[in-house]
């Protein structure tokens, strides 16, 4: 509109048109000529063919892939910890091909850089004694892990997969902003990121020779293995568990690559070797890719108060048996002064100059540089000198100094000369920017793109694309995600087409198969109680909603029946005068709490149904009163509950790990059916509780069908409990129990049952001949009993 | 003077413990100049599965042990021959506070004995206004580093009363300062928290005393115990002094160490972690004999 008013035709894609760049700030997409860059030309056209509604719809695609596939990030406000979904800004950031080989370059530089610092800092101290790295760096720094000193890594490397932020400087250049060595996070995201928005974009992105990111996965996972080939091959993501913020990455992660997801306590260490505990017993692992920070490894040397660590970790590290990935100790390379010395230690060590420069750093720690930092205060960002995050991300301890106040800046200035070595100076950090598309409109924001590193047996390898930050606002420090930035995918365009990579093999290439029997014991003691609390609540809302349908016709909850009933509930915690029983919540979110360890284990729709089923739950809590009103609840609450049992078992491969879900599923169900049985078939119990009984137990028309009887004790108790073909009964419980137990590890050696198979073998015997006359509702309760045990045994076998 | 050290620990846990791995540094070590391990033995009631040593960056031995059985207590046992040399300390050789902190200045090195180590906080003992303000006034007369380590070491002496009751084992210097009460483990952390207050780089060091006075002098607090002390840097010359301020004394002839850290964490007897839910308690016996 605005260019046809000027008498001029639309210069480019209309998209374009109202796209105001920040004064002074680069901008990725439109060059200091206001023209468009390559390849953004192509991409914006395309956006215009779409057009609002179609490019909107699109977007919208993408985002409803992220949450169908469970993407999701954790953050804080204070107390609270809450899941997220993950914020995708949809238009994907372009990076030419020149950009990416100076990145690149760059960046395999400073890996080796790295590697070389920290071999040297855990290692002969060279660096220290030739005064290119002061000594307090190292001898303050609290991720200077003394227990690690002189322990060579067995692999010969400490670094093995790096992040860094990078951002674009005013003068145009790529910038280092801050290295992740630690337990870099967000790869997985980035695989997310890219799936999401060719979701949306498929046929823009196969027309743009964007390169692919499978490859730089592949020859990391490669590498995981051939490693760790020798020692039984078994190699896992050491995560500190699902409360972490990047809790659902390394699950995905781990299902992606198929590397166990293992945390402290599922390892023990033996005679210097990491064992996991399996249900097959203790395994060796040999190679653990790390996301857990290095002092909370083992609670024996490093930080004693760790409660999700492993003792003796770092004995293993010493006798050289395992492979850490990074090494502890690394975190101290995140340290923000180091950078101050790294352009010194490259000219040195490497006889070359950065090839990406960094963020330019005074450590106050040094005279010549505390006045330095003194004399241009307000124009630095002044922060502590051993913090490891970003300083565009540290809102509460790196402030640039004009925000300082004149009192506050004295202040400043007297604490920097007071301790400088605490302190560090760094120069302003300024984004470009590119575009998002907010409300049908393209808006600039900053931007920083974060790049992975692997090492591969050739090498460095660098993750082409993936993951840039954008910041919420016009402001370079609102890029944190915590604090409402978003992430966007990136391509690095190829000038010729691209080879299409999937994890899958390849033609010609062997088929590797993981070796079974790996399923660790905390992983198959939540699947058994998934199972179990999914059951619980099955039969609880059975229970409710035969209570609430009969409170709901004859409106009186003093009648004997309802009584008989509520008194059972109490036993199971459950108020029969709440509409949505509190116990009822609880046992929902015992299931949810449950599948949340062992997200890497089942899939996303069975996530998503089961946390569906407690949000619905929840509202239900809010508003359903007993009667009539909580029937229907119960009635959408079963469903959904059939739903997800349906996904998971439909989908579960039979392995271990669905056999102990299905245990946890059967020993429950045959429990409450044996219980529920002894309390309604009691000689006190009133009037139409058999009626009830078979109707909790969804077996009104199978016993109109194969009894020509009124309902009675006798016939109820032959269907619930001793029927072998009605799939509600206890002993088709058992008859499925007996089978599993039979097939897990161990079940049956030299042709003896395990314990928990002999006792299974004697609970299925004894019903099969007992006469249903003979089932009282004592012997009822014994054998509800006896299966407990029973689950005991199959603990004290697996889990212990 | 030789020396016979005995030492015992005993855990009796409330319940049962299914398993455990420990890190045990109770056994003494040699130090060129300071004193000789003649003789030392470790053992372990019941016996461990597993058993290994290796030597911590500090310098010190540490024992790792691995029980898989259920056991219901834990002894430990050492017992050693030591020579402790009776070193005369030279005269006060240590520089002014400025000069050290430019001799630090200049000390580019991370060894082990570096003092770097021992100046900023460490995992026990974190840096405390109140106890540097406390150090810098008991020190304001001070012309030299050593002259002012001792004058603390004299004035938490002064200032603090022993009391086991007042404080436990996870105590931290700000409380113990507060109450102006605590054990040796307890002064020796405040001493560590005011001399690094100072710039004055300080450690910990974990031993025993000689459970017998000599004749005519009176038996020294904590002698029945672990005990513990500090040594805090007086420059390149004089290099490591030990002070004990629980005794108000440099540390001699009648201080044998097991060994040294930045506090209480790096040199604990012993860390373990156990497979129970029970607590337990803790006997602890010592003999320091002299043999000659």
């Amino acid at each position: 509109m605005r260019n046809q008013k000027r008498g001029k035709p639309p210069a480019g894609p209309s998209i374009v048109a109202g796209y105001r760049l920040l004064p002074g700030v680069p901008d990725e997409m439109i060059d200091a000529q206001g023209a468009l860059r390559p390849g953004w030309a192509k991409l914006m056209a395309a956006f215009d063919t779409l057009g609002p509604t179609e490019l909107a719809a699109r977007f919208e695609r993408a985002d409803q892939y992220l949450r169908d596939a469970g993407v999701f990030y954790r953050t804080y406000d204070g107390t609270e910890s809450k899941e997220r979904d993950w914020p995708l800004a949809h238009v994907p950031l372009l990076i030419s091909e020149a950009d990416w080989a100076r990145i690149s370059a760059g960046l395999i530089q400073r890996a080796e850089l790295l590697e070389t610092v920290v071999a040297d800092i855990y290692g002969d101290n060279t660096l220290v004694q030739q005064g290119l790295l002061p000594p307090e760096l190292v001898a303050r720094n609290s991720e200077f892990l003394r227990p690690l000193v002189g322990v060579r890594p067995t692999s010969g490397h400490f670094l093995h997969f790096c992040a860094f932020e990078l951002g674009r400087g005013p003068d145009g250049s790529w910038w280092v902003l801050g290295d992740r060595t630690q337990a870099p996070s967000g790869a997985g995201f980035a695989l997310e990121n890219r799936v999401a928005t060719t979701r949306a974009l498929s046929d823009i992105y196969s027309d743009m020779n964007v390169q692919r990111l499978a490859g730089f996965f592949r020859g990391f996972r490669d590498t995981l293995f051939d490693d760790a080939k020798r020692d039984g091959g078994r190699v896992g993501i050491l995560t500190p568990g699902q409360l972490n913020e990047t809790y659902f990455e390394h699950a995905y992660i781990a299902r992606y690559l198929g590397l166990m997801l293992l945390e402290g306590e599922d390892l023990v260490v033996e005679d210097g070797k990491v064992m996991v505990r399996t249900v097959s017993g203790l395994k060796q692992i040999s190679a653990l890719w790390r996301r857990m920070d290095a002092s909370f490894v083992d609670p024996l040397e490093l930080r004693y108060d760790s409660r999700i660590g492993t003792p003796g970790m770092v004995d293993a590290l010493r006798h050289g048996s395992i492979s850490m990935i990074n090494a502890l100790g690394t975190g101290l390379l995140e340290t923000r002064a180091l950078a101050a010395f790294l352009p010194r230690i490259a000219r040195k060590l490497l006889g070359d100059d950065l090839l990406l420069p960094e963020i330019a750093t005074w450590w106050c720690g040094q005279p010549g540089e505390q006045r330095h930092v003194l004399d241009h205060l307000d124009s630095m960002m002044i922060g502590p000198a051993f913090a490891t995050n970003l300083p565009f991300e540290d809102q509460q301890n790196t402030r640039l100094g004009s925000d300082y106040s004149a009192t506050d800046k004295q202040a400043l200035r007297e604490r920097i000369l007071a301790d400088g070595v605490n302190f560090v100076g760094q120069e302003r950090v300024q984004l470009s920017t590119a575009p998002v598309y907010v409300d049908g409109q393209l808006q600039p924001r900053p931007i920083s793109l974060r790049v992975y590193a692997a090492r591969t047996s050739d090498g460095w390898t660098i993750m082409p694309g993936g993951f840039a930050r954008v910041g919420s606002g016009a402001d370079a420090s609102a890029i944190a995600m915590q604090r409402g930035g978003q992430a966007a995918d990136v391509w690095v365009m190829s000038s010729s087409p691209v080879e299409r990579i999937s994890l899958l093999p390849q033609d010609g290439q062997k088929l590797v198969r993981n070796s079974p029997g790996s399923l660790p014991s905390r992983a198959a003691d939540n699947l058994i109680w998934l199972g179990r609390y999914a059951e619980r609540c099955e039969a609880t809302v059975r229970i409710l909603r035969a209570y609430n349908a009969r409170l709901a016709e004859l409106s009186r909850p003093q009648m004997p029946l309802l009584l008989h009933c509520a008194a059972f509930l109490e036993t199971i915690d459950v108020d029969a005068a709440e509409g949505m029983p509190t116990g009822l919540l609880a046992a929902i979110d015992s299931a949810v709490r449950s599948a949340g360890q062992i997200r890497d284990r089942f899939s996303p729709d069975g996530w998503l149904a089961l946390n569906d089923l407690q949000k619905t739950a929840l509202r239900f809590a809010k508003r359903v009163q007993p009667g009539d009103d909580s029937t229907r609840a119960m009635t959408v609450l079963l469903r959904k509950l059939a739903g997800f049992s349906g996904l998971v078992h439909e989908n579960m491969y039979r392995f271990a790990g669905w056999r102990f879900l299905e245990l946890g599923r059967r020993l429950e169900r045959a429990v409450q059916m044996a219980r529920t049985t002894a309390w309604m078939t009691r000689p006190e119990a009133p009037d139409g509780s058999v009626e009830m009984l078979l109707e909790i137990g969804d077996s009104v028309m199978t016993h109109r069908r194969r009894y020509s009887v009124a309902a009675g004790s006798q016939s109820a108790i032959d269907l619930l409990v001793l029927d072998p073909l009605n799939p509600r009964s206890v002993l088709f419980q058992l008859t499925e129990l007996r089978a599993q137990i039979a097939k897990l590890p161990g079940g049956i050696e030299d042709g003896q049952l395990s314990q928990a198979g002999k006792a299974a073998l004697r609970l299925h015997t004894d019903l099969r001949i007992v006469e249903p006359a003979d089932m009282t509702p004592e012997r009822l309760d014994r054998l509800a009993a006896d299966i407990g045990i029973l689950s005991s045994l199959v603990a004290a076998a697996y889990f212990v | 003077m030789l020396y016979d050290v005995r030492l015992s620990l005993n855990y009796d846990y409330k319940a049962t413990v299914h398993g455990g791995r420990h890190l045990v540094r109770v056994s003494p070590i040699s130090v060129p100049g300071v004193q000789r391990v003649v003789a030392s033995s470790l053992s372990f009631e019941p016996r461990p599965q597993r058993e290994s040593s290796f030597t911590d960056f500090f310098g010190n031995l540490a024992t790792t042990v691995t029980f898989l059985d259920p056991h219901d207590s834990l002894e430990i046992r050492l017992t050693a021959r030591v020579q402790v040399e009776d070193i005369v300390r030279p005269a006060d050789l240590s520089p002014t506070l400025p000069e050290l902190h430019q001799a630090i200045a200049r000390y580019w090195s991370v060894e082990p004995n570096s003092p770097h180590h021992f100046l900023a906080s460490s995992p026990r003992v974190p840096l405390d206004p109140a106890i540097s303000r406390y150090a810098a006034s008991a020190t304001a007369d001070a012309a030299s580093v050593f002259s002012a380590a001792n004058a603390l070491c004299l004035a938490i002496h002064r200032d603090f009363a022993y009391d086991p009751k007042a404080t436990d084992v996870q105590t931290l210097p700000s409380t113990v300062f507060a109450l102006r009460k605590g054990v040796c483990q307890d002064f020796a952390h405040v001493m560590i928290a005011g001399l690094r207050g100072l710039g004055i780089p300080a450690g910990y060091v974990s031993g025993f005393l000689r459970t017998n006075p000599p004749p005519g002098k009176p038996r020294l607090e904590g002698a029945d115990a672990m005990h513990a002390w500090v040594r805090a840097w007086c420059g390149q010359h004089l290099g490591w002094v030990e002070f004990d301020p629980t005794n108000a004394m440099v540390a001699g002839a009648d201080h044998i160490s097991i060994g040294h850290g930045r506090d209480y964490s790096d040199i604990s007897p012993i860390v373990g972690v156990l497979k129970t839910h029970g607590s337990h308690e803790t006997k602890q016996s010592v003999d320091v004999l002299r043999v000659e």
